[in-house]
């Protein structure tokens, strides 16, 4: 019934989405949930929007390359909406690029309605929203462009980054912007982090909307994350035991491999 | 309706997917073509309305002669001639279309690509600056790397390659491993929490 090769992978998601479930219907109820560690990365959102603000100069704000599909730039949209809402609340320029131009009609609605959430519909400028091209490296020249000509105070790059990656990093250092970056590409996380003052690695991105937004309900999905991730650690080490003392009777591998 | 009616609609699309990825199921498989087909429709318009915008600040900037505005003038140029030479010819792979994308477009990707070459110098100049114990590391082991990765490496000892192997075949690909498990697992609770609706940051801010 399930297509071939993908049984146990089915079996494990469906458990792990159930868990996330449980742990939702929890926070909804009012239940305690457990706290999240602390983020650098995101803690450093508010200063980063606040050295802007000090300085007069525009914050920058690239939701990544990734189109529509890809979760990464879903998991930007949350950042955009608190950094839109925060820039707004303290009159600070927001420059947000878009590659995708799927991504930029929706970006353009985050920050104008983050705009009207804090009363200040008339200060919200369309050309601050900007799609430049579908092509990486035309986007990529764009966004160096944008960013000696505007100088902004702070670089927010969260979403899905390729090859452009170190280009936006050393850019942003350049111009003397604070940078706070992310990205769950593993092949750039090391420029970021090597270039970039804040670095969130990998799922840190996927935190960001409930982490900034303090939402009880979305820290509830978050434990259920760090639950798989404790069931992936218990079947690493279970794994690596038996494929060192039972490498032809490894039956942990046999049923994953189903 | 306004924020039920959306959420709804990427749920029942979202299981619908979801479902012929695991199951034989052929009449939600042409179910998955067709809104396959609708995704490359709307694109399409949205690449349309990405122009227009493009099309509206970069006009602005040439009526009111702003700063720079001569190359919005070759921006528009060049948007523009593509544009139409594009509609004259019968497909991309026109050989016309062709010269044109790779007498332009090609070799300013290229240049644009090579620029990291000395990006990656200024990054590792700013970074490998010994000021922590994990600094230290870091700059330790990219020195091994780098120095095993070209024939000096060899020159100077034979075990360079062999720790330059070992760095990237143990230690990296853990890590790397690792940072992918959770990617994937916060990957999965992202599109469980966008389907039943919790996180309603790509309906544009509808609360």
């Amino acid at each position: 019934m399930i297509a071939k090769g993908l049984n146990s992978t089915f079996w494990l998601e469906l458990v792990y989405c159930a868990a996330i479930l449980v742990l939702i219907s929890r926070a909804r109820k009012g239940l305690k949930v457990p706290t999240v560690y602390k983020v650098p990365g995101l803690d450093a959102m508010d200063e980063a929007i606040g050295r802007s603000t000090e300085m007069g100069r525009p914050v920058f704000y690239s939701p990544g390359i990734g189109d529509l599909q890809n979760a990464q730039t879903l998991a930007s949209f949350a950042t955009l909406g608190y950094v839109a809402r925060q820039c707004a609340k303290y009159d600070t320029s927001l420059i947000v690029t878009n590659r995708i131009s799927v991504v930029y009609p929706v970006t353009e609605e985050i920050v104008k309605q983050a705009y009207a959430e804090v009363g200040k519909t008339d200060q919200y400028n369309p050309d601050n929203v900007r799609f430049f091209s579908e092509d990486q490296f035309a986007y990529a020249a764009a966004c160096v462009g944008v960013m000696h000509r505007e100088h902004p105070a702070a670089s927010i790059l969260i979403g899905g980054f390729w090859a452009e990656s170190l280009i936006f990093a050393e850019v942003g250092s350049q111009v003397g912007a604070i940078q706070i970056a992310g990205t769950a590409n593993t092949h750039q996380i090391p420029f970021f982090v090597a270039a970039c003052d804040y670095c969130l690695i990998g799922e840190e991105i996927y935190a960001a909307g409930a982490y900034l937004s303090k939402d009880p309900v979305l820290l509830g999905a978050l434990i259920g994350q760090d639950w798989g991730k404790m069931v992936s650690v218990v079947l690493i080490i279970v794994g690596a035991i038996l494929a060192t003392v039972a490498p032809k009777a490894n039956w942990l591998a046999t049923i994953l491999k189903q | 309706m306004r924020k039920e009616g959306p959420v709804a609609f990427g749920l029942i699309c979202g299981l619908v997917v979801i479902i012929v990825t695991y199951f034989s199921a052929p009449a939600l498989a042409k179910v998955k073509g067709e809104l396959d087909q609708w995704y490359l429709i709307a694109t399409a318009f949205a690449v349309a309305v990405g122009l227009v915008n493009l099309a509206q600040i970069h006009m602005r900037k040439i009526n009111q002669k702003k700063e720079g505005w001569g190359y919005s003038i070759v921006l528009m140029v060049g948007m523009v001639g593509f544009l139409l030479f594009g509609m004259t010819v019968s497909s991309a792979g026109d050989p016309k279309f062709q010269w044109m994308y790779n007498t332009t477009v090609v070799p300013m990707n290229a240049t644009m690509y090579s620029i990291l070459v000395f990006y990656i110098a200024s990054a590792a100049y700013r970074s490998f600056r010994i000021k922590t114990g994990e600094a230290a590391v870091l700059l330790i082991a990219a020195v091994i790397v780098m120095l095993g990765r070209v024939t000096i490496g060899e020159m100077i000892s034979a075990m360079i390659p062999k720790w330059t192997s070992w760095i990237m075949n143990v230690p990296n690909t853990a890590g790397m491993r690792g940072v992918t498990i959770g990617a994937t697992l916060g990957g999965i609770s992202q599109a469980l929490r966008v389907l039943i609706g919790i996180e309603r940051g790509h309906l544009g801010g509808v609360e």
